[in-house]
């Protein structure tokens, strides 16, 4: 039986249509597998499903045990019995691993106060029934990352849910934590529970789920039996894109090796557990070095570590035209000419609150100053100048960064790499979440900069892009180096396959 | 950057207006022109730690022990000078060098062992008014032998000769005039937009009879005080370091996003250090402006400082969380507090409703800076 479906979901945010056309549907007692590129629109279904994203904000309908739901907000979707487990889990560290299941809607005794030792029979009581051997009263925080996640779902079926959405639950889990939660689903399907089970990794998916759906570019693209589909057929669906004429690609002659990354291993600050391992490339002028990977797989990491501004290297040595690169900080690598334009504008690019010029000149303002002083008259110029040569639209150099559309905002990010005359530019994401003219604008940009001889390194979610742009590629997988191509030999299927790498997590 | 008037600097203008014209028939002798050069001289001593704590509010820091630290540095110098004996040039150099000292070391703290800049200046707010108590031993230490003067007494009791204090109003305006002039032809050379001359030289004309007011109103009384002369010195070389510096930039950019501050190539720490190592230095000046003014050094002096500058920061509407705000609005904010209270000492008003004033006042000026920011 039915117990969720959606008919026709349409999604728009500005300028991006995120579902298109989405039809999907939850049978009672099925773990229904969700599979897709990033970006491909599964977070954005998962929003629309547990209320983050309220009724009428999108179009078409979706149906919980055959009426329309019209959610207002996560409560909403809980009380329809439907119960989201994220990646980042939403634990409070702090609290027993009791205190969490009861969280918000505590047990209460003699008029408000909160009735303890309910909570923590209770909380036995939940926890033996799903054979989860944990002490009801251990704080949080001093659990694995498996134990909690079995917290969280404890949690959610502590609610009645009776719909569990698990947003890539095995991301962080050790593989024998892997394969306990996999058991507690299939004894959660015999009590009938539905799951909608999204994950990268694929035989995973294909031992746990009862049927897959795959969705590409914001629409589904297909719905099998778990049982009647390959691996492959499911890479070929999830990346089954032309590779039309969108990438202007215009390879100029590859120059001298600028930039050595040899054997380098990096962990995150204040922890030794190295998150890219043994990573080995180089870099020449004049090139386009694309790299691409799941999300987590270090990508941004390797860029922002390159750059001086994410972890601890452990081991490896990283040379820039024969002489090591240092460490770090930033304004060290701007100086050697190493810029980096990150993904996250709002977060890392831009200060939005100031206007377009103070953002493009932020991080050149050396070039105007003299005995201390800004030379206002010369940064005005160089403003100009890189704001009508990168077709920034907006009403001038005096329009607030923030109010512009995110194309806009991205070019104002890469003029403000650009002004500080780098040699190697590393670009992470350079067209997320922007229009396909301003994605043409910024890929022109590229031409022009490995034209000028400059080396660009080129992070991307989008396999067409990486292969249309890129002169070589390499994919990561897990931090490591899953594989590497040239343009020519380069597939979305074999690119694909390289990101998810040899993983072959032994499934009973 | 932004040079547009918004309503809320209009709002200022308003309340500084209205609250002079209600202690001017309140209390006639608000206007005296004795009573306005004193007025100048208590502004002087708050405005001036003000605009340090622009500097550090900017990059979105605080600074709790400036008023401990005002104590603190003077005492330093008073009693190097009147217990030990030492030239009063020397002694107050050797207080404004332990100020920066002192706030450069602070800076480390918090940017190196990342220790919240709340925390670290609390606790600074109760070592140094320890530390100042210890100095002084707990006695009431003049700064000069009574009846002598040197250069410390003579921070607050030396007036500008007439003749000088218009000199130094010609100057000014004409400056202002070379400077307009200069940025406008700039503007139109970078193809910018002109303001309105006609527009621009209103603006002038105000600001060059509000300093001409300002002297001839202290030439009635003396002269224009020295404590005047050197806040507007430092309130301009504030202006400066942050209009037309690449450190001011940094300030701003890192208030309005420490990520993408760093991001952008932007040595944080060292801006942040060398803002604090500069509020060390004002700290010290400030000190040594209120003690010349009192006397001596007390051991209850500067108390509360602190929020005072805090205070008139954000009635200036700078953001506490750091990114926004500017020489011009903390000058008022100082002004409607440093009007405030004079206002209320000229009616004899008791402390305790001077205080519930002042808070309410400030209240009221963030209140209404929510407001119009939602709006």
């Amino acid at each position: 039986m039915v117990i969720l479906s959606a008919h026709n979901i349409t999604k728009i945010f500005p300028g991006v249509v995120a579902l298109r056309d989405v039809n999907f549907d939850l049978r009672e007692s099925e773990i229904h597998a969700l599979c897709g590129e990033n970006g491909a629109g599964k977070s954005t279904l998962i929003k629309l499903l547990s209320g983050i994203h309220p009724h009428g904000s999108y179009e078409g309908r979706f149906e919980v045990k055959g009426v329309e739901a019209k959610f207002c907000g996560i409560a909403d979707a809980g009380r329809s019995g439907i119960s989201v487990i994220y990646q980042e889990l939403a634990l409070v560290d702090e609290m027993t691993v009791a205190e969490n299941i009861f969280l918000g809607r505590e047990p209460k005794r003699f008029g408000g106060f909160i009735d303890w030792p309910r909570i923590y029979r209770e909380a036995k009581a939940l926890l033996d029934r799903f054979q989860v051997t944990l002490d009801p009263a251990a704080p949080v925080r001093t659990l694995g990352v498996g134990q909690k996640q079995l917290v969280e779902i404890v949690k959610a079926l502590a609610k009645d849910s009776r719909i569990l959405i698990l947003d890539e639950p095995t991301a962080a889990l050790a593989e024998h934590e892997v394969l306990i939660l996999l058991d507690i689903l299939r004894d959660l399907r015999k009590r009938g529970i539905a799951c909608i089970y999204i994950s990268h990794k694929l035989d995973e998916v294909l031992a746990i789920a009862d049927r897959v759906t795959v969705l590409r570019d914001g629409t589904s693209i297909i719905t099998k039996n778990a049982a009647d589909t390959s691996k492959a057929e499911i890479i070929k669906h999830m990346v089954g894109r032309e590779i039309a004429d969108l990438f202007p690609r215009r390879a100029s002659e590859p120059g001298d090796v600028v930039l050595h990354v040899s054997d380098l291993s990096v962990a995150a600050e204040g922890s030794s557990e190295a998150l890219l391992q043994r990573i080995s490339f180089e870099l020449r002028a004049g090139e386009v070095l694309g790299i691409g990977g799941l999300m987590g797989a270090g990508r941004t990491e390797l860029l922002m570590h390159l750059f001086g501004a994410w972890g601890r290297r452990l081991a490896g040595k990283v040379t820039l035209r024969g002489k090591a690169l240092p460490p770090g900080p930033p304004s060290r690598l701007i100086q050697e000419g190493v810029v980096l334009a990150s993904e996250d504008r709002r977060r890392y690019g831009l200060v939005l609150e100031h206007d377009v010029g103070f953002n493009l000149s932020l991080s050149s303002l050396d070039q105007f100053s003299r005995g201390g002083f800004l030379n206002r008259n010369r940064e005005t110029r160089r403003n100009r100048e890189f704001f009508d040569s990168l077709r920034v639209k907006a009403t001038g150099l005096e329009a607030v960064a923030g109010k512009l559309s995110g194309g806009n905002q991205q070019k104002v990010v890469l003029g403000k790499a650009l002004m500080t005359e780098p040699r190697v530019i590393l670009l992470d994401e350079p067209t997320r979440g922007i229009d396909v003219g301003a994605k043409l604008e910024i890929y022109e940009i590229i031409n022009r900069l490995t034209a000028e001889g400059k080396a660009v390194i080129l992070v991307s979610s989008e396999l067409p892009e990486l292969i249309g742009m890129s002169d070589r590629i390499l994919m990561l997988h897990e931090g490591c180096i899953g594989g590497k191509f040239t343009r020519a030999e380069a597939t979305q299927e074999k690119l694909m396959a390289a990101a998810m790498g040899q993983q072959h997590v032994e499934l009973t | 950057m932004n040079s547009k008037l918004t309503i809320r600097d209009f709002a200022l203008v308003i309340a500084l207006a209205a609250i002079c014209g209600w202690f001017a028939v309140a209390a006639p002798q608000f206007l005296s022109a004795r009573n306005l050069s004193l007025l100048m001289t208590e502004l002087a001593i708050t405005a001036t730690l003000a605009m340090g704590m622009l500097l550090i509010i900017l990059p979105g820091h605080i600074d709790l022990s400036v008023g401990s630290g005002v104590a603190l540095l003077s005492g330093i110098a008073t009693v190097f000078i009147t217990n030990l004996g030492l030239p009063a040039p020397v002694g107050l150099a050797i207080g404004f060098v332990a100020g920066l000292v002192i706030w450069f070391m602070k800076g480390l703290l918090i940017v190196r062992e990342r220790i919240p800049a709340f925390i670290v200046t609390l606790a600074g707010l109760l070592v140094y008014r320890g530390l100042f108590w210890l100095v002084i031993d707990n006695h009431t230490v003049p700064i000069v032998a009574g009846g002598q003067t040197n250069l410390y007494s003579l921070l607050s009791t030396y007036y500008l000769p007439p003749a000088a204090g218009y000199l130094v109003a010609i100057i000014v305006v004409v400056a202002a005039v070379v400077a307009g002039l200069k940025s406008r032809a700039a503007r139109r050379a970078g193809g910018f937009e002109v303001e309105d001359g006609e527009a621009s030289f209103l603006r002038l004309f105000i600001a060059a009879q509000a300093v001409f007011l300002f002297v001839i109103v202290t030439n009635q009384f003396r002269g224009i005080p020295l404590p005047a002369l050197i806040f507007g010195a430092i309130a301009f070389a504030v202006y400066l370091l942050t209009q037309h510096t690449a450190f001011g930039r940094h300030l701003y950019a890192i208030g309005g996003n420490a990520e993408a501050a760093v991001v952008s190539g932007i040595p944080v720490q060292r801006v942040v250090v060398t803002a604090f190592a500069i509020m060390g230095g004002i700290v010290a000046i400030t000190g040594f402006l209120l003690t010349s003014y009192t006397g001596n050094s007390t051991t209850d002096l500067g108390e509360w400082m602190e929020l005072d500058a805090v205070a008139a920061c954000v009635i200036g509407g700078v953001s506490l969380r750091g990114g926004r705000g500017t020489v011009l609005g903390v000058l008022f904010g100082a002004l409607i507090m440093a009007c405030l209270l004079n206002g209320m000492t000229l009616m004899a008003v008791t402390p305790e409703y001077k205080l519930i004033a002042r808070g309410a006042v400030l209240m009221a000026a963030v209140w209404m800076d929510v407001r119009l920011n939602r709006a």
